[in-house]
């Protein structure tokens, strides 16, 4: 057992220096070439050694009381989650203290009354967590097979300690073996330190049974005194387990096989969340403390490219899936809009580890991630509300144009969710060049009104379903007041049509004209021509239903 | 009284001043403005590529503040644009609003449409009223020339927004003046900052803007005054990164309505988040406050009210 424990340690130990390698080799950025490992290494270690000898290491003391033994992130957002996560952590880490790290006086005060403290608050703190992930699933929590084994794992392991220390407790063997090694008593102390046992410390023998005598157990004391009391605080210490130990006693005969099997299991489970710690979401026991901190101390801040790719593998290391931003994602509506996960951040993120890893992605997933990642209000609440502290405002910003460079053009670029992007003015270039491939997209798919030659035929307009552009009679009031239309010397080529001309196209049945001129893209939307027409058509809104109609139909064409 | 205070995916993350002082204006005339922190975005972003995808953001938000029995006060145009667009089209379509209610019902939540969209601007103008804010006036403004600029979505169309006479906007006129300040004519008041055209055509975007910026400045203004939260980013943004490359143009500083109003009734200045304002330098907002007279409008018809009950008898 103990070579088996010491292995899954040395697994457990190197699984983690891999992972923590990881966060000076990976991480995604767009064009830029990549940073040597040594670099990111000493750019690391120079901004930890200017927070350590500077006034900030105050706020690091700060951050290592409040993040992260408190959790306070957590705790303000929401009291649930604060509780299932605190109670397992602190359970956890307690039970490290009182019972992995040390086996002195565990069956004596305070460690046996202690272990079971500890151990059912975890216990309720998975409790919890589980009634979490059930309760928050309307709200688009996203709950994997990989979150259920991890509670169960640590479910396992304290369920099996109370069973098998309730077992211990009930064992008739166990007890014997005891007095054989540890007592030296004749056979009338013997007879009344089992009456003592049975009586007062919930041992189930065959030999003694309800009612007591109470000499007997008086007598037993006296021995329990000389033999056992040095070692053994009585077992109704261990208060959960010995509420367990009525159960076990029955069913587990003299105890001796089932203490063989749950010590088994219980080790089994504990080396197995050991060895399964660095490859999966339980790796941030390592990293989220680092990414509280230096999320403390820079808040979404930062100037080194190095450093923002170290502390963005440290990031995507840290997330738990705890699914936090996604149920207070401001994007969450079109999630259900459009079925695709990737708008959701927790979702993001995990495929995102992938791609910092440099795994290629199979194309219908990628263009989902990428579309996923731009459909996105830039409104920080992820970033702002993370327990873990990720600054995931530059994850995405920088994935979004790490995939568009790759990736295939992103209609989406000509929604407003760009609007924020041009504020923040990062990325300018890339920017450019996806909305340039966007461009050139459009016009393979659509034809625009030089290309048509000879004459043209009248039919129904399709695809819009507003009407209004039946009643237009030819003013030209809405050209007349765009402002866009007044911005360029020669309106007619910049913008391949004018707003009137795109009423009338519709009015002649060629939609596909419509759809595919600058015009269309080029409208401010201050619906001044709509409402200065004079008969009522919804310019404007003809123009948005144009657009809707134009990136469907390009969409459409890319599956 | 109490409203749903929505405000959008910006204002809490790039325009914390415009939320603030608002709340401190509204506190003055005993109105609470609740935060729902289950609001998410109100649908425009994603207008220009689906339609119903716009909407059903709206329809829940709106369905949020049902559930909370609020009535809804918004302080971004764009935002409220698209709360009583969802209204105004599942009024009429109740195909819509049945598939809608489906998705939210997913969460419990039941969109029915007897939550009122209001704009601040319409609250302090109509319930609060130009009577009660002259009363609270601690101060007026003097010779304060601003630019003004309404902003497209709380104007047009105008079955949809029902916020004003969108040829001729009384209520921001009306308010501004209450305050004293003297808003100017000028002719990109009723027009587009170029906002919806930024990052999908951005020197399109920037010439819109440059030309509000110098219309403003033409027609005399110190300052300018967007209402919507989209323009203040324009103005107070995407001006100052504009003008890096032109060093010869001149900054025009922005100050939004419920600061100045805020000042008149002797809010705090921190309070107002004046120096959140990036384009407002700590000169300006001395100028600001060095325009700040007593209320003597108040006095004289006071003055002439006394006149005329003297007459009466008489």
């Amino acid at each position: 057992m103990n070579v088996l424990i010491g292995l899954a340690v040395i697994v457990c130990l190197v699984g983690v220096i891999f992972r923590i390698s990881t966060w000076f080799s990976q991480g995604i950025r767009p064009s830029v070439p990549s940073i040597p490992t040594g670099e990111r290494i000493s750019a690391a270690v120079s901004a930890t050694l200017g927070i350590l000898f500077s006034p900030k290491i105050i706020e690091v003391i700060k951050s290592f009381f409040l993040d992260i033994l408190f959790q306070f992130r957590s705790f303000e957002r929401s009291l649930l989650r604060w509780s299932a996560h605190f109670l397992i952590f602190s359970g956890f880490v307690l039970l490290i203290f009182t019972h992995v790290l040390t086996d002195a006086d565990s069956t004596a005060n305070p460690y046996i009354f202690l272990r079971n403290l500890f151990g059912l608050m975890a216990l309720i703190g998975v409790g919890l967590a589980v009634y979490r992930r059930f309760s928050w699933k309307p709200l688009r929590l996203q709950t994997y097979p990989s979150d259920w084994a991890a509670l169960i794992l640590i479910a396992v392991i304290m369920v099996t300690g109370f069973m098998l220390e309730g077992t211990k407790i009930s064992s008739f063997a166990v007890y014997q073996n005891m007095v054989e090694e540890y007592a030296d008593v004749d056979e009338e102390e013997e007879i009344a330190l089992e009456a003592y046992w049975v009586a007062k410390n919930g041992v189930q023998s065959p030999n003694v049974t309800k009612p007591f005598d109470p000499e007997l157990i008086e007598q037993g004391f006296e021995v329990h005194e000389n033999n056992c009391m040095d070692c053994h605080s009585s077992t109704r210490n261990a208060f959960a387990s010995f509420t367990v130990s009525k159960i076990m006693g029955p069913i587990t005969g003299s105890g001796a096989f089932a203490v063989g099997a749950l010590t088994f299991l219980h080790i089994i489970a504990f080396v197995a969340l050991l060895v399964w710690l660095p490859f999966n979401k339980m790796f941030h026991i390592v990293s989220a403390p680092v990414s509280l901190i230096s999320r403390r101390i820079m808040g979404l801040k930062g100037d080194n490219t190095a450093n923002i790719l170290n502390r963005q593998m440290v990031g995507l290391s840290a997330c738990t899936h705890c699914g936090s931003c996604s149920v207070e994602c401001s994007a969450v509506m079109y999630f259900e809009s459009f079925q695709n996960n990737f708008i959701l951040p927790s979702e993001k993120i995990q495929f995102l580890k992938e791609i910092a890893a440099g795994k290629d992605l199979d194309a219908t997933t990628l263009k989902k991630l990428q579309k996923g990642l731009y459909v996105c209000t830039s409104c920080d609440r992820c970033s702002s509300i993370c327990p873990s502290g990720i600054n995931l405002r530059d994850i995405f910003v920088s994935s979004r144009y790490a995939l568009l460079e790759k990736g295939t053009p992103e209609t989406s670029i000509l929604s407003h969710f760009s609007f924020p992007l041009a504020l923040a003015q990062k990325f300018t270039g890339d920017h450019l060049k996806a909305l340039k491939a966007v461009e050139e997209l459009f016009k393979s798919k659509f034809k625009s009104l030089t290309d048509l030659l000879g004459p043209m035929t009248l039919s129904k307009s399709k695809g819009v379903i507003n009407r209004t552009y039946q009643s237009c009679y030819s003013c030209q009031r809405c050209t007349n007041i765009c402002p866009v239309v007044r911005s360029y010397d020669n309106p007619g080529e910049t913008l391949d049509m004018l707003p009137h001309q795109i009423i009338y196209a519709l009015g002649i049945g060629n939609t596909d004209i419509a759809m595919g001129s600058q015009m269309i893209w080029s409208c401010s939307t201050c619906y001044l021509c709509q409402e200065h027409c004079p008969n009522q058509v919804e310019l404007t809104d003809i123009f948005y239903s144009l657009k809707n109609g134009a990136i469907n139909k390009i969409e459409e064409g890319e599956q | 009284m109490k409203y749903a205070f929505f405000q959008g995916c910006h204002i809490p993350i790039r325009i914390e001043q415009y939320a603030t002082a608002t709340e401190a204006v509204f506190k003055k005339f005993g109105i609470e403005l609740e935060e729902i922190r289950e609001f998410n975005c109100c649908g425009y972003p994603i207008r220009n590529v689906d339609e119903k995808a716009y909407m059903l953001p709206s329809v829940r938000n709106i369905a949020l503040a049902e559930k909370a029995g609020l009535d809804i006060l918004v302080i971004c145009n764009c935002c409220f644009a698209s709360l009583q667009k969802a209204k105004h089209v599942l009024a009429r379509d109740a195909q819509l609003k049945e598939e809608l209610n489906l998705i939210l019902a997913k969460e419990g939540l039941q969109y029915k449409g007897t939550c009122e969209i209001k704009h601040f601007l319409t609250v302090l103008h109509g319930e609060v009223s130009l009577e009660t804010i002259t009363i609270n006036l601690v101060h007026k403004f003097n010779d304060f020339n601003i630019s003004v600029i309404q902003g497209c979505h709380i104007l047009r169309p105008r079955e949809v927004t029902q916020f004003d006479d969108s040829f001729v906007p009384k209520i921001t006129e009306d308010l501004l003046k209450v305050a004293g300040v003297n808003s100017l004519d000028w002719r990109g008041r009723l027009e587009c900052c170029g906002a919806a055209l930024a990052g999908i055509n951005d020197e399109l975007s920037h010439s819109l803007l440059t030309e509000k910026i110098e219309g403003a400045q033409q027609a005399g203004a110190d300052y300018i005054t967007p209402i919507c939260s989209y323009c203040h980013l324009q103005f107070d943004t995407t001006q100052k990164n504009i003008l890096t490359d032109k060093p010869e143009s001149q900054l025009l500083p922005v100050i939004l309505y419920p600061q100045l109003l805020g000042l008149c009734l002797g809010i705090d200045e921190k309070e107002l988040g004046l120096s959140l304002n990036k384009t407002l330098q700590q000169g300006d907002i001395d100028k600001i406050k060095s325009l700040l007279g007593p209320p003597i409008e108040e006095k004289k018809k006071r003055k002439r009210k006394k006149k005329k009950e003297d007459e009466v008898p008489a």
